[in-house]
């Protein structure tokens, strides 16, 4: 929410805690991958292929994937109440709990996509395969209108999530997105300037997550 | 200023909502926007002194500090909240008549966009400057924005999205508005939304931040 340790005013801290406590409490996280092979990277165009279904993934990701073997596409989800309860304490005049309830789902989210991506990486460890850091659609020049394509590997309201027309998910405290698999690839450090995102809320603001100063795109990074 | 309303201010900023509110701990047991503005008006003080002096500067100086990145959402939402306290004595007099606002304001994000916590945040500012809010919600249609500007008839309207798709329906929705509202002022913001894809699709304004649609509203009003 940008204050650093300690400095948040009352009573954000124990919203925070409430709210925290309250969405762990109702189990609606579901994280799932689905490990495709083979992939065709064609450097030419920046171009990722499997299945037939060719993703314009653009440069950035592009430099990062290219040595992929396979590529596990996932989607995550906090589940519909933390956007319902946002929703429904502002509409109530409990502005800041219905605050903490949105951010708090995003930080659910991304961390079962932390969670998701760490079970990834050991299962294909065990295999001798390193994995990429995690990609969006809508991030790194990656077009956002790409998640039909993604979507078409999920069945139907998979993990509860749904795509409209627009591309966005329902529920709204979801993310998508692929991870490359394969040996020669790696986990690079992420690093602001290699987003586009000139006005990120984020940008360049140290991570205060576990992994450490190197993850500084906290609200979803690409990473 | 009058003390009272200097006190009253601090309240709004502050986000001290009332007595029995404990926050912010340094302002506990003290009286609260809720109760000053009562006897700002039972001492003969005018609803539009109260909001001219203390509760629209307040509510500007929050939108300052956090343009500036001196205090984040959290603390806005605070003060919006107490002001909101506030205008429980406020209303009736924008009821009557006896208190005009500046202006109104309709707000929405647009169609097949449902993210509101940017929009919301923007309402609460520009209402908190003194402008009455029509918010039309999220995925909101062409036509319902139209409709609104109609029904409104010398309104500013500002559109929100989050989503690079979803610029495709505000430049759709400015395109129409325009056409049948040649005059109409038109604010736009979101995340990925910038200056020059304001331009290029016709709005009037771009603002990255709440304080920014006040000034320019100000500059209009
Ligand atoms: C009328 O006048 C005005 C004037 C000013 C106006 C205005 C109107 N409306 C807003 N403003 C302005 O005033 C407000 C207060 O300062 C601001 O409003 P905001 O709504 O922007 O600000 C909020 C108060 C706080 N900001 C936020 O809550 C959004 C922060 C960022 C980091 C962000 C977050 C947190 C999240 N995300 Co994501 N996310 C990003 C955001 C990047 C960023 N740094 O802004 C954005 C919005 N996301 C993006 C993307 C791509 C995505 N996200 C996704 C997911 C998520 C999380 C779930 C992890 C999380 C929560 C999302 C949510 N909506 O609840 C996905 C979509 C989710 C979905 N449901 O479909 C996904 C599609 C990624 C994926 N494939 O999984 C990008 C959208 C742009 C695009 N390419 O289309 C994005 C801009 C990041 C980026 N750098 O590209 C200003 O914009």
């Amino acid at each position: 929410m940008g204050y650093s340790r300690g400095a948040a005013p009352e009573p954000l801290t124990e919203v925070i805690g409430e709210v925290s406590e309250d969405l762990i409490s109702l189990g609606d996280v579901r994280a799932e991958y689905i490990i495709f092979t083979p992939v065709k990277c064609n450097s030419f165009i920046k171009t990722v292929e499997t299945e037939g279904v060719v993703f314009n993934v653009k440069p950035i990701i592009f430099s990062q994937v290219k040595k992929a073997e396979e590529v596990a596409l996932f989607i995550c989800t906090a589940g519909p109440e933390a956007g319902e309860r946002s929703r429904r304490y502002m509409k109530e005049g409990d502005l800041l709990r219905g605050y903490v309830y949105d951010v708090i789902g995003s930080e659910v989210v991304e961390n079962a996509a932390d969670r998701m991506q760490e079970a990834l990486r050991a299962s294909v460890a065990a295999r001798g395969m390193n994995i990429t850091n995690r990609f969006s659609p809508g991030y790194c020049g990656w077009d956002v209108a790409e998640q039909h394509k993604l979507f078409s590997f999920f069945k139907d309201n998979y993990c509860g999530i749904t795509l409209t027309a627009s591309a966005l998910m329902n529920p709204i405290k979801s993310v998508s997105g692929f991870i490359g698999i394969g040996r020669e690839v790696i986990y690079a450090p992420y690093n602001c300037s290699m987003c586009d995102d000139k006005n990120c809320l984020y940008r360049g603001r140290k991570s205060t997550r576990s992994e450490g100063p190197d993850t500084s795109c906290t609200g979803f990074r690409s990473v | 200023m009058n003390q009272l309303l200097e006190k009253l201010s601090t309240c709004v900023e502050y986000g001290k909502v009332d007595l029995k509110s404990p926050y912010p701990p340094a302002m506990k047991d003290q009286e609260g926007a809720f109760e000053l503005t009562r006897q700002a008006l039972d001492a003969g003080i005018s609803p539009g002194n109260i909001l001219e002096e203390a509760l629209i500067p307040a509510m500007s100086r929050v939108g300052q500090k956090f343009s500036r990145n001196e205090i984040f959402v959290p603390q806005m939402l605070m003060a919006a909240k107490a002001m909101s306290s506030s205008m429980i004595h406020i209303t009736p007099y924008y009821l009557s008549g006896e208190t005009k606002r500046r202006g109104t304001f309709i707000i929405g994000t647009v169609k097949g966009d449902l993210h509101d916590i940017g929009k919301n945040l923007v309402s609460m500012m520009i209402e908190g400057a003194g402008w009455e809010i029509i918010d039309l919600g999220v995925d909101v249609s062409t036509e319902k924005f139209i409709e609104a500007v109609g029904n409104h008839p010398g309104a500013v309207i500002g559109l929100s999205a989050l989503l690079t798709t979803t610029m495709e329906n505000m430049r759709r929705s400015v395109a129409e508005l325009r056409e049948k509202f040649p005059d109409l002022k038109i604010l736009v913001g979101g995340a990925p939304v910038t200056a020059e894809f304001c331009h290029k699709i016709g709005a009037d304004h771009y603002s990255p931040d709440p304080q920014g649609a006040v000034e320019y509203l100000k500059q209009l009003s």
